[in-house]
């Protein structure tokens, strides 16, 4: 037939679609013999017009939608394919169980890792107009490798005068540690706090700069732009109003902080959000820094590293504008050697919380990579549950073979049956995921510590939570319950129901060797870092500083003069519970400690670089006997000592080429424009943790400097160090009547270095754990399936001759190879892992093979006691049992 | 009147179409039967809902025919009326009547 004589054809496929297919044939047939009809009484156009017209007329007629009555075909059958889902899962529940255990933890380990994620990616992103607002930091070296947050006081000042456009900046000073007393009128504290979560300075610019997210954080009294504008004036947040005031007015009382400023409370603001890096609640008006340190506006090359500042770009300026601006301002007021060395650059505020060299107010960073990591993590908990479904269920299907068949006869197509076992393995996840949902509420309390989450509680009302859980809840029933729906389905009815398969010969078996590899290089990749990292850990625990650390309380002084010091040391002497007192303005080592960095040249020395840095520490005659430090050369410092004779390090004799510690002794040093003179070397430690390697240290004494008193405690049977404490507090108490005591271990100090690198240990080890559970739990479930199907055969080779061992190798043979493989395959993604991870450490533990083959070792002992236990009692069945029935 | 009969007008004239085709009635032929006979046009659509409603209904029932060219291969649905369909005609062919014969008397008297 012509071309232009047929009918219009999206009508047809229209119809075609649309239409329940039964009726397609005898509506079209239809619709063509009117058309040809039309055409032989009038023409082509109009035929065609009627063609659409009665085509698309069955569109608006209700039959034309409704389900087919005549001819009955197979109905989706969506009630039974759950029934027989429950009734196969509860014929199979050693499966069942191990399916759903292996899923349980592998989902709420995601659930709780992706809150953490979301968390940690949710710092500081509320901000209206975040993606403007940047840190100046300041990098300073002349490889530019220190990275610092800490701005000079004038800095800020000189920036907004003189970079035009930059209105909008907030300068903050934040210390740590904070001594608040409550005062009444008459002067006299009623309610004395320490804070150690601090303080900050800073004013009105603040709050226009970080909004929340919610047109401001709520003040809930005082003038917004008028509290803060005063020096001495305080805003609290709502919390610590309550603690401080109860429900008194808090507006309008004093506060006196550090003993020493009286501060009066200008207004109260709502708590500050969990996930800020701005974790204030004292807020102390910024001009009260003229109080705090005069000199400061003044101090262009002295920076405190509490001191930060942030911008808002303003429009039209780029990142590179800006730190052009900053720069010229910098180098305008200060000489041209500072300015050369020390660049003070912007960071984005997207950046602060994922850029470990600065840090910040909050403590916590964690960089891209972690998170990067840790989702890994997740992903492959998910995918190692979803393979032992994988697993079981391929292996399983020879069991169903003959349901499979009869199903098949009965006219179930294939895609009936994939849609059966599709709902089989989502039953499983669904019920797994719910059971997770609450464990990860358990978990989020439990891993808390390890966390630091700041989340109270797993959100549950949070759609973003649950539409979370039920994605993958559909992506692991897709993944793991496709292919053995796929394999299982494929099965031809006659050989399913003659039942001739074995295991062996289904498709599914090399894939099963190829994922149980697959899941336990994972396993083995985690377990090996985990080992090593937890022994990095040991060895940071262990190793020796080069001072001694054990019993050691630190307290810091309040009355530095020098009698007061005198007293409190013939106090402290007197007590039987104390070996040995020293007093200094710093602590050796540690993260709670003061540092002050110097410059130290021979006496000849004129420029910058004739220099080297050192850390400066003002210690007491007994400092060095206390903490062990080993003289090299020369002697210790005494009491009569003038503040011209100085310590050293081993590093700073090599630094400054001073030879040997002998010849060492006696060389003039230039420092601050004085002559000193070294008096002794002591050896080398560590003033900050192992990441580091050594620093230039000098020392010398300086009564009336020191801040810190080191209590060395006696160790005696029968006492406990915390009784020697009670017994210092007593008198702490009644020497500082208006003092918290407030003490720290030292070792607890130096512990506190590792503080991240040991939740990452805590955290690796937990995932390991579950990793090593998951694994074990798949091939428990693969041994109990394959030793059931072998009875018979263990039987056969029993009666002739076999012994139980030879079964057992038989057993053991293809999984030990299995493991083995995996490890293999594990080793040298571990070793590149971990030893990019050691080289964060000056100091870390050699990399040698005994430690991939030693936990490699444990997993595949933990593996053969699985298989062999499980394979043992078949193998010592009596073989009449098994037999008897043929 | 038998009250399980529920026939609309349109389906009482589909319904003797049917019946008056005889074994040869699917929608096309059923469309042109009632012009012919009624002088009702209506669309191939609405014959075909009436159709399935009447065999819901289980006045009429249907089987595939064979293909014809005429067709372009497909094949057609032939209707043919059931017992309880030609019933149902037939009562209501004795209401009317059984009312007319009674309206007659009325006018004559």
């Amino acid at each position: 037939m012509n071309h232009s004589l047929k009918p219009p054809a999206w009508v047809d496929s229209l119809i075609d679609s649309l239409s329940p297919p039964d009726l397609s044939e005898e509506i079209r047939g239809d619709l063509y013999e009117v058309f040809v009809k039309d055409i032989l009484n009038k023409n082509i156009q109009h035929a065609r017009r009627r063609y659409v017209l009665n085509g698309v007329g069955f569109l608006f007629k209700s039959f034309f939608w409704k389900k087919p009555s005549y001819h009955p075909k197979p109905t989706p059958m969506l009630t039974t394919h759950f029934k027989m889902a429950r009734r196969s899962l509860s014929t199979q529940k050693g499966n069942t169980v191990i399916n759903v255990l292996g899923l349980v933890a592998g989902i709420a380990a995601t659930l709780v890792i992706l809150a953490v994620v979301r968390f940690e990616l949710s710092f500081d992103t509320s901000h209206t107009g975040a993606d403007r607002i940047y840190r100046l930091v300041r990098v300073s070296g002349d490889d530019m490798s220190e990275f610092r947050t800490g701005i000079s006081y004038p800095v800020p000042v000189a920036m907004k005068e003189e970079i035009p456009g930059l209105s909008n900046m907030a300068a903050m000073e934040y210390f740590g540690g904070a001594n608040v007393d409550v005062i009444d009128p008459s002067g006299t504290a009623l309610r004395k706090f320490r804070e150690e979560s601090g303080a900050v300075l800073v004013d009105a610019a603040f709050f226009k700069l970080f909004d929340f997210g919610k047109g401001g954080l709520t003040w809930l009294a005082g003038n917004p732009d008028k509290a803060l504008a005063e020096p001495l004036s305080i805003v609290l947040t709502k919390s610590y109003a309550k603690k401080y005031f109860g429900d008194e007015n808090p507006i309008g009382q004093t506060l006196r902080l550090q003993k020493r400023y009286d501060a009066k409370v200008t207004g109260v603001v709502e708590d500050f959000p969990n996930n800020t890096d701005f974790p204030f609640s004292i807020l102390l008006s910024y001009s009260s820094l003229t109080n705090l340190n005069p000199g400061a506006w003044n101090e262009w090359t002295g920076v405190n590293d509490g001191h930060s500042v942030y911008i808002r770009l303003p429009e039209g300026m780029t990142q590179a504008d800006m730190e052009k601006q900053i720069a010229r301002v910098h180098a305008a007021h200060t000489s041209k050697e500072l300015s050369s060395s020390r660049h003070y650059l912007l960071q984005a505020l997207g950046d602060v919380h994922f850029d470990a060299r600065f840090g910040t107010f909050s403590g916590r960073t964690i960089s891209r990579e972690t998170i990067l990591a840790l989702e890994l993590v997740a992903l492959f908990l998910l995918l190692t549950g979803s393979i032992n479904y994988i697993n079981l269920a391929t292996a399983q299907s020879v069991l169903r073979s003959k349901e499979i068949g009869l199903r098949k006869v009965m006219g179930s197509n294939r895609k009936n049956l994939v849609i059966q076992f599709l709902i089989e393995t989502f039953l499983v996840v669904f019920v797994a995921g719910v059971i997770a949902l609450g464990l990860s509420e358990a978990l989020i309390i439990a891993l808390q510590p390890i966390l630091n989450l700041r989340l109270t509680h797993y959100n549950f009302t949070d759609p973003a939570v649950i539409l979370l859980l039920l994605a993958i809840i559909a992506v692991v029933t897709l993944v793991s319950g496709f292919y053995p729906a796929w394999t299982i389905s494929r099965f031809h009815p006659i050989d399913a129901l003659r039942n001739t398969f074995t295991t062996e010969r289904l498709g599914g078996f090399s894939l099963r060797k190829v994922l149980v590899v697959f899941q336990f290089t994972i396993t083995q990749v985690l377990v090996v870092g985990t080992f090593i990292v937890v022994s990095q850990m040991q060895f940071f625990q262990n190793v020796d500083m080069g001072f001694n650390r054990d019993a050691v309380i630190s307290v810091r002084v309040p009355d530095r003069s020098v009698t007061g010091i005198k007293v409190l040391a013939d106090r402290l002497r007197a007590l039987s519970s104390v070996a040995r007192v020293s007093f200094s303005y710093t602590l050796p080592s540690g993260v709670n400690r003061s540092h002050s960095y110097q410059d130290i040249g021979k006496p000849e020395a004129k420029e910058m670089k004739d220099y080297v840095v050192f850390e400066f520490g003002s210690i007491d005659s007994a400092y060095v006997g206390l903490y062990q430090l080993k003289l090299l050369a020369g002697r210790n410092l005494i009491a009569a000592d003038s503040s011209r004779n100085i310590l050293i390090n081993q590093q700073l004799v090599n630094s400054l080429n001073l030879g040997t510690p002998e010849e060492a002794l006696g060389q003039p040093l230039k420092w601050n424009g004085q002559i000193m003179t070294v008096v002794g070397v002591v050896n080398n430690y560590f003033m900050n943790s192992l990441k580091e390697g050594y620093d230039n240290i000098a020392m010398r004494t300086e009564p009336g400097s020191y801040s810190t008193v080191s209590i060395k405690l006696q160790t005696r049977e029968g006492k406990s160090l915390m009784a020697a404490v009670k017994d210092i507090e007593k008198i702490w108490k009644e020497n500082y009547p208006e003092h918290v005591f407030s003490y720290q271990f030292f070792d607890d100090n130096i512990r506190a270095f590792y503080a991240q690198e040991n939740k990452y240990a805590q955290l690796f080890q937990l995932f390991a754990l579950l990793f090593l559970l998951i694994g074990c739990l798949g091939l428990y479930g693969l041994i109990t399936f394959v030793v059931n199907r072998k009875g018979k055969e263990v039987a056969i080779r029993k009666v002739l001759g076999a012994n139980v061992s030879q079964i057992l190798v038989m057993f053991s043979r293809e999984y030990v190879q299995l493991v083995a493989i995996s490890f293999a395959l594990a080793v040298p993604v571990a070793y590149y892992v971990v030893d990019s991870w050691l080289s964060n450490f000056a100091q870390h533990i050699p990399l040698s093979w005994w430690r991939f083959v030693l936990p490699g070792v444990l997993v595949l002992v933990i593996a053969l006691v699985i298989v062999s236990t499980k394979s043992a009692r078949t193998a010592n069945a009596n073989p009449v049992d098994k037999l008897k029935y043929e | 009147m038998s009250s399980r009969i529920y026939l609309g007008e349109l389906e009482e004239l589909i319904l003797l179409m049917v019946a008056l085709l005889n074994k040869e009635a699917y929608g096309v032929t059923v469309a042109e039967e009632l012009k012919a006979q009624a002088n009702r046009e209506l669309s191939i659509s609405a014959i075909h809902a009436v159709l399935h409603r009447l065999e819901e209904k289980g006045f009429v029932k249907s089987k595939m025919g064979g293909a014809s060219t005429e067709r372009g291969g497909r094949r057609k649905r032939l209707f043919s009326i059931t017992a309880h369909g030609r019933n149902a005609l037939e009562e209501l062919r004795d209401t009317r009547d059984l009312i007319w014969t009674l309206i007659a008397k009325t006018a004559a008297s």
